[in-house]
């Protein structure tokens, strides 16, 4: 990490990266832990969520983000927002990256949390 | 409550033609100048194997019973075309209300045809069987509609939606194409509108639909008795994908045949399935098993489920299957394996048992039922 700032790494919290290297709709990927995190930029806000999906385990951070596809009438559909759907590489289970649960169920994904401290993103509690 | 004071109801009774040439007093030119192969229709030798008429409960074979009707008399022929046998089965069966629903025999293939045969079939059941009036026990139609002829099968429906003993619309199991798909919109939207359940039966029969299995023509009867039922759950989970549930709340589907037995297992995958594929149907709102109490009813049939020699077994998996809500009686008369009360879930509790043998009928038909009293 950059060593111009005063904020360090620590072991409980890590120093993930420049705000400005993840402007919203990016993200990186902390090896931390025992499944590693993925930090995402959601519309300016950060998310951190363990590689782990809550339904058969598999890789969640390698899947890719989609748009919301809202509950719609038949032959309809409904798309909103661009990026805030987390979609198991596995098995397609989807997960709001704003509040970590699944869009069908109840399955929550494992969050963490992030803060910004001098222009950088701080990835606490792993 | 119980079955002595307020009657069984029997949902799945098939009155037939007392001869293969009556549908003739029903058609009219150009259709009375056709010829439609009826009734007998059917290929695979049942194992009853009395000649000619193996596929039919002997005790529904006519002794030159002599018929009169408001076209004509008629010595009866064909097995379970005497309505005073069916009274007599039905009557020993403890039935005060007996839902006909004719067979056809399958898709022809003219359309406009087709939708003549099931007008001929409505207009026979309320010049005839729907005339019966005796004592204690009342018999109730179904609007017969060619799902290949939407725009027919909506007129044919408001033609009897007034009908005060038409209490459901009937297709046949066999269709051309998955029943929730937007070809059919317009019936379901007609039998909604008239507070009519519609009834999927099978026919039996070798029309122009498709094999009855995916991978062609079973050779044996036994081949075909115990997988053709398999398409309503083809049907089922059309009408759950395609948003049929959805778009119309008050859809009653009568799957009118057996298929009970193979529901669950289908439905796990369905349910499994959909977390996965929701975004291919955001407008599937509830897991798929969750449509099934609002808008699913299957017929009885004694040749599927556990074997009633293991009690526990039949309990359990009724119990699973959410048997006590879903199952409607129906004997299947006058087909050889026609199924009497007693040999239907006898394991189950009396509230089970008179939920299935007429509690959830008056559910279905409770609208027309009240009407026609």
């Amino acid at each position: 990490m950059t060593s111009s700032h005063s904020v360090r790494s620590t072991p409980t919290s890590h120093v993930v990266g420049r705000v400005d290297d993840l402007p919203p709709g990016s993200s990186t990927f902390v090896p931390v832990g025992k499944f590693g995190v993925g930090v995402y930029n959601v519309g300016g806000e950060f998310r951190a969520v363990t590689n782990y999906c809550p339904h058969r385990g598999g890789p969640l951070c390698v899947g890719r983000r989609y748009p919301v596809i809202e509950p719609s009438e038949p032959y309809q559909f409904e798309v909103s927002g661009e990026d805030e759907i987390l979609k198991c590489p596995w098995h397609g289970w989807e997960f709001d990256l704003r509040d970590g649960v699944s869009e069908v169920g109840t399955k929550r994904i494992r969050m963490h949390r992030v803060r910004v401290e001098d222009g950088l993103v701080i990835l606490e509690g792993v | 409550m119980g079955t002595d004071t307020q009657g069984v109801v029997d949902a799945a009774v098939h009155p037939r033609m007392l001869t293969s040439q009556q549908i003739y007093d029903y058609l009219r030119q150009p259709y009375s100048g056709l010829v439609y192969n009826s009734p007998n229709r059917f290929f695979h030798p049942t194992p009853t194997g009395i000649p000619p008429f193996g596929e039919w409960l002997e005790q529904s074979r006519p002794d030159g019973e002599v018929v009169t009707t408001s076209a004509g008399t008629y010595t009866a022929r064909e097995p379970g075309s005497v309505p005073a046998r069916t009274h007599e089965y039905l009557r020993a069966n403890g039935v005060s209300q007996a839902v006909l629903n004719p067979t056809l025999r399958g898709l022809v293939p003219a359309a406009d045809q087709g939708s003549a045969i099931c007008s001929a079939y409505n207009e026979w059941q309320a010049a005839t069987w729907l005339q019966d009036e005796s004592d204690g026990l009342r018999f109730l139609g179904t609007i017969r509609v060619n799902p290949m002829d939407p725009e027919g099968a909506v007129a044919e429906i408001e033609r009897w939606a007034d009908h005060p003993r038409m209490v459901q619309v009937g297709v046949p199991l066999e269709s051309h194409h998955p029943y929730g798909q937007r070809y059919y919109l317009a019936i379901w939207k007609a039998a909604v509108a008239h507070g009519l359940p519609v009834a999927v039966k099978a026919e039996g029969g070798v029309g122009v639909e498709y094999f009855p299995t995916m991978t062609g023509m079973p050779r044996t009867h036994i081949e075909f008795s115990a997988l053709h039922r398999d398409r309503f759950f083809f049907h089922l989970a059309s009408f759950i994908a395609e948003g049929t549930f959805d778009r119309f709340p008050d859809l009653r589907i009568v799957f009118a045949d057996g298929g009970f037995d193979m529901l669950t297992p289908a439905m796990w995958r369905m349910d499994m399935d959909w977390p996965i594929t929701r975004t291919e149907v955001p407008w599937v709102k509830q897991v798929p098993s969750d449509y099934l109490r609002q808008h699913v009813r299957f017929v009885t049939n004694r040749l599927e489920g556990p074997p009633d020699s293991e009690p526990e077994t039949v309990v359990e998996w009724a119990r699973r299957t959410d048997a006590a809500h879903l199952l409607v009686y129906g004997s299947g008369y006058p087909v050889w394996s026609s199924a009497r009360p007693d040999q239907i879930l006898p394991a189950l509790d009396d509230e089970d048992r008179d939920r299935i043998l007429w509690g959830n009928a008056h559910e279905l038909y409770a609208s027309r039922l009240a009407a026609t009293r």
